[in-house]
């Protein structure tokens, strides 16, 4: 069984060089020596030895990271727990909370709490495990320039009281001692992109960037579509990059165990003569967010309806945004500050009794 | 192009290989394309040896021409028919997925490509007792998904154990891993991939669009290359392993809006059966319905390969999967030329 020179990963002009000098198939590479490949191919020394890297690399076959389902269960299990939302109803459709290893995309229309579910996020991440959390830290992307802090100040502000009602024993209580404000906004990185190039930049920097803070439990990017929608004249340029762009969230959600939530504009599409507003980026991009979360308004009412997923089912829930951040719909209509409070209480102390 | 080396063949040694050389013959090609006598010349070398050379490399480079009564022996012998566990979508596919062929999946985003995959994963696995190795390039596959799924169909959780070991799971996000991954399965590590439990009967991919999109488009023409070396290697591990493969792809629309699968005509050779899933849309429904729609649009088995066949079939995806609609005509069968 032979392996053509063209499948491996080299640069087009060195797997050219190989093919031109009579290379074919890795088993031709095998035995040979740098200087000679040097003398055959023409071939700087330092080119050489890649190739030799890049064949014999692939020969010693590590096992490529191939796992039984069984062990996966496993992994998922223990490992990664869900970041949950403070929105009970939310949470049980996501079953438990914002999937880590995954990535999610929120869509929506402006005004109805994209960025607000980001902000609520990027502090629930910082809930300490005690409490049913995964007390990691959140680097925000963010593109719109729609971050404002005094509003995250009011979210984690009302975290860290929720929190504190739940205390219970003494490991809740020195838990409690590290989690507040000061922490929770200096476990806060914030990056600001102003056009997709920045952003392409940033997320090629970012592995170092984890590398050296292993605990980054949520990757936001709020949002991926506004500095893709500008400046595009050729638009297969920009579905390649899309595209590439999903894979590497993909690469860097599952190897590095964060969750990723991308939010997403909503633009209007022609179908005959009626139109109806659809997630913007173009129907491929749809493929690349292994959850599609969809907020909208249905009168008075805000909902989330999961309309894309490979683990959930289909189903629409109703959500509210207080002063507190992103909660449970009042069943009563009016806006009531306590029902809420004591909704994601439960939540909370429910994801804890299973979790601890 | 082979280059030559010394050792390949007897005869064939480092002092020849190097006299060769000096009269710039490299390959393989170039000594089989070369005049044997001038050439004998040349390197002083004697004729016969040189002859004998030639006959034994071209008997290790060539490919021999197989009876078709064999073949069809090897067929009846080795040919498995794998069914997908869903009555609706094996009558559209001629009864399931084949051994030693690619069957695509189309689809838009949420119409349940990868759950047909977690299905047919899962069946193999349960029902059939076979392992599966499942590529998953988009990070959509989860273990509990799979469970769930197994969870309707049993209650033993040491069953439940067992086909979620058969089950073997490569995560990869780029072109390069899915091709070290799909060369190193090839070079025998299908066979270990077996050890413990039924032999592999089939390699699932979701999907082949997520790692080759991203090569596709602009100025860039270096991933035709690799999405046909893709290509091969599935092909050729399909049909020498007998292992039926599964790939899915995504769609766009054509200048009519029409929904046709992704990858360009290029692709459009390489899966032997190709079915498109649509989301059924009820007029009536307030939410998303949870009904689907396959369509067979390339297809060499039935009806002859010149007729492109669509033939509709409603499945649903529900909690368990597979619950199908009732039998009353759920599987309408309609038989048209395409419009194409």
């Amino acid at each position: 069984m032979q392996r053509p020179v063209y499948s491996l990963d080299l640069s087009p002009g060195l797997r050219l060089k190989l093919v031109r000098a009579g290379f074919r198939f890795t088993a031709d590479l095998l035995d040979l020596q740098p200087a000679q490949l040097n003398a055959e191919a023409g071939l700087s020394q330092q080119e050489a030895l890649e190739v030799l890297q890049s064949v014999r690399s692939e020969r010693g076959g590590d096992e490529g990271g191939s796992l039984t389902a069984l062990e996966l269960l496993q992994k998922e299990e223990e490992d990664l727990r869900n970041i949950v939302t403070f929105c009970s109803q939310l949470d049980s459709i996501l079953g438990g909370g914002l999937p880590v290893g995954k990535t999610t995309e929120i869509c929506g229309a402006p005004g109805v709490g994209k960025t607000q579910l980001c902000l609520q996020l990027a502090v629930d991440v910082q809930v300490p495990q005690c409490f049913g959390g995964v007390g990691g830290q959140v680097i925000y992307i963010d593109t719109e320039g729609g971050f404002m802090l005094q509003r995250v100040v009011d979210i984690a502000a009302a975290a860290v009281r929720h929190c504190s009602l739940l205390v219970e024993d003494d490991e809740q209580r020195v838990a409690m001692e590290t989690f507040t404000m000061e922490t929770i906004l200096s476990n806060m990185f914030l990056v600001r992109c102003h056009d997709y190039v920045e952003l392409l930049a940033e997320l090629h920097l970012l592995p170092d960037f984890l590398s050296e803070h292993p605990s980054v439990r949520l990757l936001v990017i709020d949002s991926v579509a506004f500095p893709f929608r500008r400046h595009f004249d050729e638009l297969s340029q920009r579905t390649r990059l899309l595209n590439g762009l999903a894979q590497q969230l993909i690469t860097m959600a599952t190897s590095r165990e964060i969750a990723v939530v991308i939010t997403n504009q909503m633009t209007t599409q022609l179908r005959g003569s009626q139109s109806q507003l659809v997630p913007a980026l173009g129907e491929n991009w749809g493929h690349a967010p292994t959850t599609r979360l969809l907020l909208y308004w249905a009168g008075p009412q805000r909902l989330a309806a999961i309309f894309k997923s490979a683990g959930h089912m289909d189903s629409t829930v109703q959500y509210q945004i207080t002063s507190e951040g992103f909660r449970d719909a009042d069943q009563s209509e009016q806006p009531q500050r306590k029902r809420p409070r004591t909704h994601s209480i439960q939540s909370a102390a429910s994801q804890r009794d299973s979790s601890c | 192009m082979v280059v030559l080396r010394g050792g390949m063949c007897p005869g064939l040694d480092e002092d020849l290989v190097r006299g060769l050389r000096a009269v710039d013959i490299k390959t393989v090609e170039d000594l089989v394309s070369s005049d044997i006598e001038e050439l004998a010349q040349k390197c002083s070398v004697s004729y016969k040896a040189l002859f004998a050379i030639r006959r034994v490399l071209l008997a290790q480079h060539t490919a021999f021409p197989v009876s078709g009564a064999d073949l069809y022996e090897e067929l009846l012998s080795s040919t498995a028919i794998l069914s997908t566990g869903n009555p609706s979508l094996d009558k559209v596919l001629d009864s399931g997925l084949y051994t030693g062929e690619i069957t695509e999946l189309s689809g838009g985003p949420g119409s349940g490509k990868s759950q047909v995959c977690f299905g047919v994963a899962v069946h193999i696995a349960y029902h059939l007792k076979q392992s599966v190795i499942f590529i998953d390039t988009t990070g959509g596959l989860t273990a509990r998904r799979l469970l769930q799924m197994l969870q309707a169909e049993t209650n033993n959780t040491e069953e439940q154990m067992e086909a979620l070991q058969r089950i073997h799971i490569f995560r990869l996000f780029d072109v390069f891993s899915l091709l070290d991954c799909l060369y190193g399965l090839r070079s025998g590590r299908l066979q270990q991939a077996s050890v413990g439990g039924g032999s592999v009967k089939a390699v699932i991919l979701d999907s082949v669009s997520a790692v080759i999109s991203p090569l596709l488009g602009g100025k860039q023409n270096d991933g035709m290359s690799l999405m046909i070396q893709v290509a091969g290697v599935l092909k050729t591990m399909a049909k020498d392993f007998n292992v039926a493969a599964l790939v899915t792809n995504h769609v766009t629309r054509s200048g009519s809006g029409e929904l046709q699968p992704g990858l360009g005509v290029s692709w459009s050779h390489i899966p032997r059966t190709r079915i498109l899933l649509e989301r059924v849309e009820e007029a009536t429904a307030v939410s998303h319905s949870s009904l689907r729609s396959a369509t067979l649009i390339k297809s060499s088995r039935q009806g002859g390969t010149t007729r492109l066949l669509r033939i509709h079939s409603q499945i649903q995806l529900g909690d368990t999967l597979w619950a199908w609609l009732s039998s009353s005509g759920s599987a309408s069968v309609c038989v048209a030329e395409a419009a194409s």
